[in-house]
């Protein structure tokens, strides 16, 4: 493959990947109104379009239309760069994970992700701890009280949840013994799921997703009741919606990551013995990865809907001396499963 | 002192002294309703009902003369029983009218309803029916039907105003009041009926449905219609006067006061003529403008004049602390022709309350030397200069020289330049060039000396744009505590007014004397330093009854007409 | 001393969470799928029952009267300050009557004190409940828009007459 070649795919890829993650984020939205309507017997938007599924436009163009405040005591550099790093993060972290198989066409072979990084994993961690900074900055940057306490409670759940998330990776990495997002996926073929090879690792992965993601019941930098929207309290307009627009596209990225690392990314056990044509496996294992995302994605808004919010201390325990623990204990019995295989 | 015991307390009383006296002083209430501590004893409302040991039967405390050794109940079962039964009586034919009536909420009727009755009515029968809205005289307004024939009302014209006008007529459930034939309720005290009424058969026709009394916000102060000083209650509810009522001062004013004080002295402040803010006249109009503009005009008109062709006048009714500073100000500017404006009218008078000197503080004002003794010209003289020309320039303070006597007008006319500071647009403003807007007595804190040598505190009911309720310390109805300026009440009119003292002040200033006085009380502080008959004094001494002076010139005439009663 | 059980003494699989979690998802999931209430508001009207405390009305008498005497018992009883009643005099066998009587809509909160004071069952609270101001005097309601016929009202006297 040409170097030209190369930056053309991606670019297409770079590209199919921002519209689609726009466009999901936007009915996300959509259907976090709709299922907290149903879960409360409402019928929830059905104003804007059939059913209101045009709700999403609605909404950001009511957004775009706002008028951008400063706050006087605001940094005001920092407060514009805030929801940037937000949104840059987002993006960029969806770069190295995998959505299907590699397939031939053309006499080509192309492969369903961004950028195949032998290092994804890492990647990935990397650049969510970078989101850390863009709630830290909006926080203080605002020069509001409620925005600092909420910047200050993210950064410590994030730190705090950050470690129990490495040792459950740690996990997967022992037995995948790669760090490339589709050697892992390759790792768990069969019912060689992750959820099933290493359950306790899947639940302290999963808590610790929803506190790096701030979805109740962590959401304690927002905690509307006492800090009237935490970190994003003094913004408006379209920075307010950078940090909304990230907040879903990391919702999508930790379900795509939940699906890659435990769930056997596109795989579906016994579809070999189908022996179906070369396309429709790969079509079948796309469907297949897009399903599992979907189902991720409805338990994050269903658990939202279900479960009320942590207090601080709880949440400090949790993190510290449960889910911490854990995640040690899982990597132990990982490396006793990864000499009995 | 002998003692007697009641309701098991032991307290001293003085001899001659009734039983609900006694009681009164030591803080037991006994209900009444036809007792009253001025009038004399009618003993028909038996609601004072108390038992007494070693007496057969239950006696009305306020006719039984109180004993040595004597035990009195006014809690015993018995004694509540037949209270109960006398309101019975009274309510059967008194009627259900109270979010009509007037009285409502200041009604003696309503209070013992709720503390003393059963609040069941056992009467199935119709209710009497007497004549309504008797117009008993110009002032009093008369409901018979809700009268409780207490006969407060005409045991006051009899004993109190000295004219027989009212009396009962018809008998049992029948007996109503009325004038005697040919005559009417027109003494000049017929207002105090209503306040004395401890229902609401009589009422005040001027404040008739005007207002709830607990909307409003009564403030203690003194009456400005005469030397007497009355001691007054100024209710006000969203910024404006509604109606005046007697304080008890027994040294001034006793329970009374007369209808010439409570209905004329207060409807000029909340008037559409009030002065708001300074004013100038431009080509024969009087135009709006800034204090600092009106300060430099007078300032650069007064400059031009010889010291001796100006003369400064004021009203006998400024305050002790405006008159001190205006005096004090006349003195740093050397100006000589100084004198205040008397307006005695003799033969209005009378031996009750009403006095002849119908200013309110004149002994005040002499008294800080608003006077002509640097050798300047009598009011008098001045007038004379004023007419033939040697006198060109006035400042002329708080008074409305021809209101007064129309007579100046040929005087005030011939001046080159007339300074007023005045509350209202009169007679005189529309000669002045520049007029400053004045606070009326009830925009201000101050003192006035009465003709008896007593000084007493004024205080502001009314806000100017300058003061604000709560924190001037103002009282305050429910509206005044809650309201914001969106409400309606809250947009009620404030006027660009200062008290005298400060506009005197805000003078001196622009003449380069600076006196660093930001409120009243200050003046005053510094008049009880410097003045010896003054000290000691403060404006908590003076409280709300007043101090006496210690004057040896002033002599204290007695309280003609009244009993001394101690309360 | 034995220990004594208290409410928030939980048992080992409370104190787990996991099941707790559980049985709170199925919560949701059951009622995501049960009949809905929503009700389509501007198509579709809510008709409120009688004790319904929608915006308080004065009553007015057939003969276009009002049955206010403007004693002030409703302004002086409203924790919002909401009620102002300006009284005058009427050559009517009940001498009082409002000359003006204005409910801020802005500060009323729909306590329904006003209508449990008046002695005169003057006012009451309606079932109007769509009120909408675009500025500040226009949701001072003065008399016009206050005063309600009897006939109108009946449902509700019937109602609080109940508890009389």
């Amino acid at each position: 493959m040409g170097i030209l070649e190369l930056i053309i795919v991606s670019l297409i890829k770079i590209i199919v990947i921002a519209v689609v993650m726009l466009l999901t984020v936007s009915y996300l939205v959509y259907f976090e109104r709709k299922i907290a309507a149903w879960a409360q017997n409402r019928i929830g938007p059905n104003r804007v379009g059939p059913a209101g599924i045009f709700q999403p436009f609605a909404d950001v163009l009511k957004l775009l239309l706002k008028e951008d405040i400063v706050p006087t005591a605001a940094n005001k550099y920092m407060h514009t760069l805030a929801p940037m790093i937000a949104l840059f993060v987002a993006f960029s972290t969806f770069a190295v994970l995998p959505i299907g198989p590699s397939f031939t066409a053309f006499g080509k072979v192309f492969s369903f992700v961004v950028a195949d990084v032998n290092i994804g994993i890492l990647y990935v961690l990397a650049l969510t701890s970078v989101g850390v900074y863009a709630i830290t900055f909006s926080g203080w940057s605002s020069g509001s009280k409620y925005s600092l306490l909420g910047g200050i409670r993210s950064s410590a759940q994030m730190i705090s949840y950050e470690i129990s998330m490495g040792f459950s990776v740690a996990g997967v990495i022992l037995l995948a013994e790669s760090l490339r997002p589709i050697a892992i996926v390759n790792a768990q073929s069969g019912w060689m799921w992750n959820i099933v090879l290493q359950p306790i690792g899947f639940i302290t992965f999963l808590v610790s997703a929803f506190a790096e993601t701030n979805r109740l019941p962590f959401d304690l930098p927002e905690a509307e009741p006492e800090l009237v929207g935490g970190y994003h309290t003094e913004y408006s307009s379209m920075k307010f919606a950078a940090f909304f627009l990230s907040e879903y596209a990391n919702m999508i990225i930790s379900s795509a990551l939940i699906v890659t690392l435990y769930l056997g990314g596109w795989q579906i056990p016994y579809l070999e013995m189908l022996k179906l044509p070369a396309g429709w496996v790969v079509t079948l294992q796309v469907v297949a990865f897009i399903l599992k995302l979907i189902f991720i994605m409805f338990f994050f808004i269903w658990v939202r809907w279900s479960i009320p919010r942590f207090r601080y201390d709880q949440l400090m325990n949790i993190g510290w001396k449960v889910m911490f623990p854990l995640s040690l204990l899982n990597l132990l019995w990982v490396a006793i499963l990864a000499m009995i295989l | 002192m002998p003692k007697l015991i009641i309701d098991g307390k032991e307290i001293e009383f003085n001899p001659g002294q009734t039983v609900i006296q006694a009681a009164k002083e030591n803080g037991i209430d006994i209900p009444h309703f036809c007792w009253h501590p001025s009038l004399s004893i009618s003993g028909n409302c038996r609601v004072c009902l108390v038992e007494i040991e070693k007496m057969p039967k239950l006696v009305i405390s306020c006719s039984t003369p109180a004993t040595e050794g004597m035990v009195v109940q006014t809690q015993s079962e018995k004694v509540v029983a037949a209270r109960n039964a006398v309101m019975e009586f009274f309510l059967i034919n008194h009627p259900l009218d109270c979010p009509i009536c007037d009285e409502a909420g200041e009604c003696k009727l309503q209070d013992y309803a709720y503390q003393h009755s059963v609040g069941e009515s056992r009467f199935t029968e119709e209710k009497n029916h007497k004549e309504k809205r008797v117009e008993l005289g110009p002032n009093v307004m008369f409901d018979g039907e809700r009268c409780i024939s207490c006969s407060r009302c005409i045991r006051f014209c009899d004993e109190i105003a000295g004219k027989k006008e009212l009396t009962f007529i018809k008998r049992g459930d029948r007996v109503t009041i009325t004038t005697f034939p040919g005559k009417k309720l027109e003494n000049p005290y017929s207002i105090n009926v209503t306040d004395i009424c401890p229902v609401g058969a009589l009422t005040n026709r001027d404040f008739r449905f005007k207002s709830r009394v607990w909307e409003m916000a009564p403030t203690k102060t003194i009456c400005s219609g005469c030397a007497r000083g009355c001691n007054i209650d100024v209710w006000t509810r969203n910024n404006e006067i509604l109606r005046l009522t007697p304080r008890f001062n027994n040294d001034v004013n006793s329970y009374w006061m007369c209808d010439n004080g409570r209905l004329n002295t207060f409807k000029h402040i909340n008037a559409n003529d009030r002065v708001n803010g300074p004013h100038i006249r431009k080509e024969g109009e009087l135009i709006k403008v800034g204090w600092d503009e009106a300060y430099a005009k007078t300032l650069s008109e007064l400059k031009s004049f010889a010291k001796d062709e100006i003369a400064v006048l004021t009203s006998a009714s400024l305050t002790v602390e405006d008159a001190y500073l205006v005096s004090k100000f006349v003195r740093s500017i050397n100006v000589k022709n100084f004198d205040f404006v008397k307006n005695i009218v003799p033969g209005s008078g009378d031996a009750i309350l009403i006095q002849e000197d119908k200013t309110t503080n004149a002994k005040g004002v002499e008294l800080m030397g608003v006077d002509s003794s640097k050798g300047g010209l009598k009011f008098d003289e001045i007038i004379s200069h004023i007419e033939s020309g040697r006198i060109k320039a006035v400042v002329l303070i708080e008074q409305d020289l021809i209101g007064l006597n129309s007579a100046f007008e040929k005087a005030l006319a011939k001046l080159d330049f007339l300074v007023a500071l005045a509350t209202n647009f009169d007679t005189t403003t529309s000669l002045a060039n520049v007029v400053f807007p004045a606070s009326t007595y009830a925009e201000k804190n101050g003192t006035w000396i009465n003709f008896q040598g007593r000084i007493q505190r004024i205080r502001p009911a009314v806000t100017t744009i300058e003061m604000e309720r709560s924190l001037d310390g103002m009282s305050l109805s429910r509206w005044d505590k809650f309201g914001t300026d969106f409400d309606s009440w809250g947009k009620s009119q404030k006027n660009d007014a200062r008290p005298t003292w400060k506009i005197i002040s805000g003078l001196a200033n622009a003449f380069g004397t600076k006196y660093k006085f930001t409120m009243a009380e200050e003046i005053f502080n510094e008049i009880a330093h410097t003045n010896p008959l003054f000290s000691g004094l403060d404006y908590d001494v003076i409280g709300e009854r007043g101090v006496q002076l210690k004057t040896e010139t002033m002599q204290i005439p007695p309280l003609a007409g009244q009993k001394k009663v101690k309360i | 001393m034995a220990k004594k059980n208290r409410l928030k003494d939980l048992s080992f699989g409370q104190r787990i969470y996991i099941t707790e979690i559980l049985k709170g998802l199925r919560l949701t999931l059951k009622n995501m799928f049960l009949p809905k209430f929503t009700m389509q508001y501007p198509e579709v009207k809510f008709d409120p029952p009688a004790s319904y405390r929608g915006r308080p009305v004065l009553a007015m008498e057939e003969n276009g009267q009002e049955r206010c005497v403007a004693c002030g018992l409703c302004s002086r009883v409203c924790p919002a300050l909401a009620i102002e009643v300006q009284a005058a005099e009427t050559e009517n066998e009940k001498e009082r009557y409002p000359v003006k009587f204005e409910i801020n809509m802005l500060r009323c909160i729909f306590c329904g004190f006003c209508e449990e004071v008046c002695p005169e069952e003057a006012i009451l609270m309606s079932k109007d409940y769509e009120l909408a101001f675009t500025n500040r005097a226009d949701a001072i309601y003065g008399k016009d828009k206050l005063l309600t016929p009897v006939s109108k009202l009946q449902d509700r006297i019937n109602f609080v007459r109940q508890f009389k």
